[in-house]
């Protein structure tokens, strides 16, 4: 991925601005910066969820165009976590029907056709996120970490190239929180995702990701996180009077 | 007892027998699952109001076509189209509460309904008749229309599925999926617009969203998967149409009233299933 000066506004004003950076194949990137940085409209920009004013995007050598499209085989070479997953828990829906909807493209076709090949695939990626047994269950049924699991299968049910995180662990307790990243880590050597992650837990990204992202609405600094997150660093992000808070359960 | 029944039951059969019985039978089941299909969508997507609102608007259009002297059923159906695209351009602008708008479109535009029927003298009686339908008087042509427009609510909803289904889940993962949220929004707005339209002649102003939301409703209480919930909520309401012109024809009930009544039990009767099966086990 390729991002060349990318200014979105939020109504009248510039919630990101001047952003370029690039993200390589099979590593982890970190998106860190205070609340209200611009971090989930930067991510929703890059899926072309919000229009950018200025600047490219490039995805797997395609570039999105200004209304938000990318090739459908680009697209689906993509899965996004939105940041808390809030629906409604009265909508009737199973765990087996949540992540068929990340097997199918959407479009137009008979809602039984390929029904043999997802059913299949399905059953694979929820074992795969130890989660076989709540194939049946209604959503609403599913703990926080439950969730997180199902949520993960959603994005390995069809191979991906590129997962787009929003602060996925958010509503988790500390030893759901571990074992999400656990599993996720084991999930992306073995399927070479690339990450790029929003993140508030500065430990976790010391600790796993291989390039940081500063962001303050515009790109404050980028790089290895021995170097992005020097203190010097962080006050450029984050002001001299907002400290981030460190989690110590890695 | 047992003789009184028997000649009631004749007299029911007899009734059925006629051609216009068929055609509100027929017109009721096609009304009652299309209901049901596009209800499914609209109570998950917080439009049940909207399609009351929707209702009302239609008779506005109504009005319209009979004081400009227009055929009032070929203005009906455009009008409701765009009134239902206005209003749900004006839900995303405005930084009114939903259920405020859609009162105040609801209101206003039965009061101004109802006013313009008043300068037109021969519609005065005929007000009873749109307010709660007359499934009776429905004709082949009426029919034909329903049929069509069933088949395309089924095709909307069965070869886009998938999509609807995000839509309904999560807007913001179904852009990330390149779902045109905005588009599919429009779409099944301008289907529920053409849906309520076609039924108020058969089931009226007042209770065309009953159609939309109690099948749905009951249907919730009933399905475990997302597939099943629409196939039921589409049998409650195709159901509750046979059911409610049999109650109709047996008691000398008016038809639409008598339908909404027995949608009415099927709802007690599924939403009493989860704790009916909390007591078996």
């Amino acid at each position: 991925m390729t991002v060349d000066n990318l200014t979105v506004y939020r109504e009248t004003y510039a919630a990101v601005q001047e952003v370029s950076f690039s993200l390589d194949a099979g590593t982890d990137t970190a998106i860190v910066g205070p609340n209200g940085a611009g971090k989930s409209t930067l991510v929703q920009a890059l899926l072309g969820i919000l229009p950018r004013k200025t600047g490219d995007v490039f995805i797997l050598g395609q570039p999105l165009s200004r209304q938000g499209k990318l090739p459908s085989q680009v697209r689906e070479q993509i899965a996004y976590l939105p940041q808390n997953f809030l629906f409604d828990r009265r909508i009737p829906i199973t765990v087996e029907e949540l992540v068929g909807l990340g097997w199918d493209a959407p479009g137009i076709r008979l809602p039984w056709v390929g029904a043999r090949a997802r059913f299949h695939h399905v059953r694979q990626a929820l074992a795969r996120v130890d989660a076989a047994h709540l194939r049946s269950q209604p959503i609403s049924n599913l703990s926080g970490g439950e969730m997180k699991r199902v949520l993960l299968s959603y994005c390995l049910v069809r191979p991906r190239s590129l997962l787009i995180l929003d602060e996925a662990p958010a509503g988790l307790d500390i030893q759901s929180e571990s074992e999400f990243y656990q599993l996720l880590y084991q999930l992306k050597q073995e399927q070479g995702w690339a990450i790029l992650q929003v993140s508030h837990d500065l430990e976790m990204v010391r600790r796993h990701c291989d390039r940081v992202l500063c962001l303050n609405r515009t790109l404050r600094c980028q790089g290895v996180p021995e170097v992005a997150l020097s203190p010097e660093n962080l006050v450029a992000a984050y002001g001299n009077d907002r400290t981030p808070y460190h989690h110590s359960h890695y | 007892m047992v003789m009184s029944l028997t000649v009631e039951l004749a007299r029911v059969v007899d009734l059925f027998q006629l051609p216009f019985m068929h055609r509100a039978l027929i017109g009721g089941v096609l009304t009652g699952m299309m209901g049901g299909l596009l209800g499914s969508f609209a109570i998950l997507r917080q439009l049940s109001f909207f399609s009351d609102t929707l209702g009302h608007s239609v008779l506005l259009g109504i009005s319209l076509g009979i004081v400009f002297g227009l055929n009032p059923t070929v203005v009906l159906l455009p009008f409701a189209v765009v009134f239902a695209l206005v209003v749900s351009y004006l839900l995303e602008k405005t930084k009114l509460w939903t259920d405020a708008l859609l009162n105040i479109v609801y209101s206003s535009s039965l009061a101004l309904a109802i006013i313009l029927l008043s300068f037109v003298g021969q519609y005065k009686g005929g007000l009873n008749n749109l307010l709660f339908g007359d499934i009776l008087a429905i004709r082949p042509g009426d029919l034909v229309f329903s049929a069509v427009l069933l088949v395309v609510c089924v095709l909307f909803v069965g070869l886009t599925l998938n999509t609807q289904m995000l839509v309904t889940l999560h807007e913001e993962l179904a852009m990330a999926r390149g779902i045109s949220v905005s588009t599919q929004r429009m779409l099944f707005i301008v289907l529920l617009a053409l849906v309520v339209g076609i039924s108020i002649k058969a089931i009226g102003v007042l209770l065309i969203s009953a159609f939309v939301v109690i099948p749905a409703s009951a249907a919730q209480f009933i399905a475990g998967k997302f597939s099943h919930y629409i196939i039921i909520s589409s049998l409650i309401g195709a159901v509750s149409a046979v059911g409610g012109m049999l109650l109709s024809a047996l008691f000398d009930l008016p038809s639409g009233p008598s339908i909404v009544l027995t949608q009415l039990t099927l709802f007690f009767m599924a939403a009493s299933l989860p704790y009916l099966r909390r007591l078996a086990f």
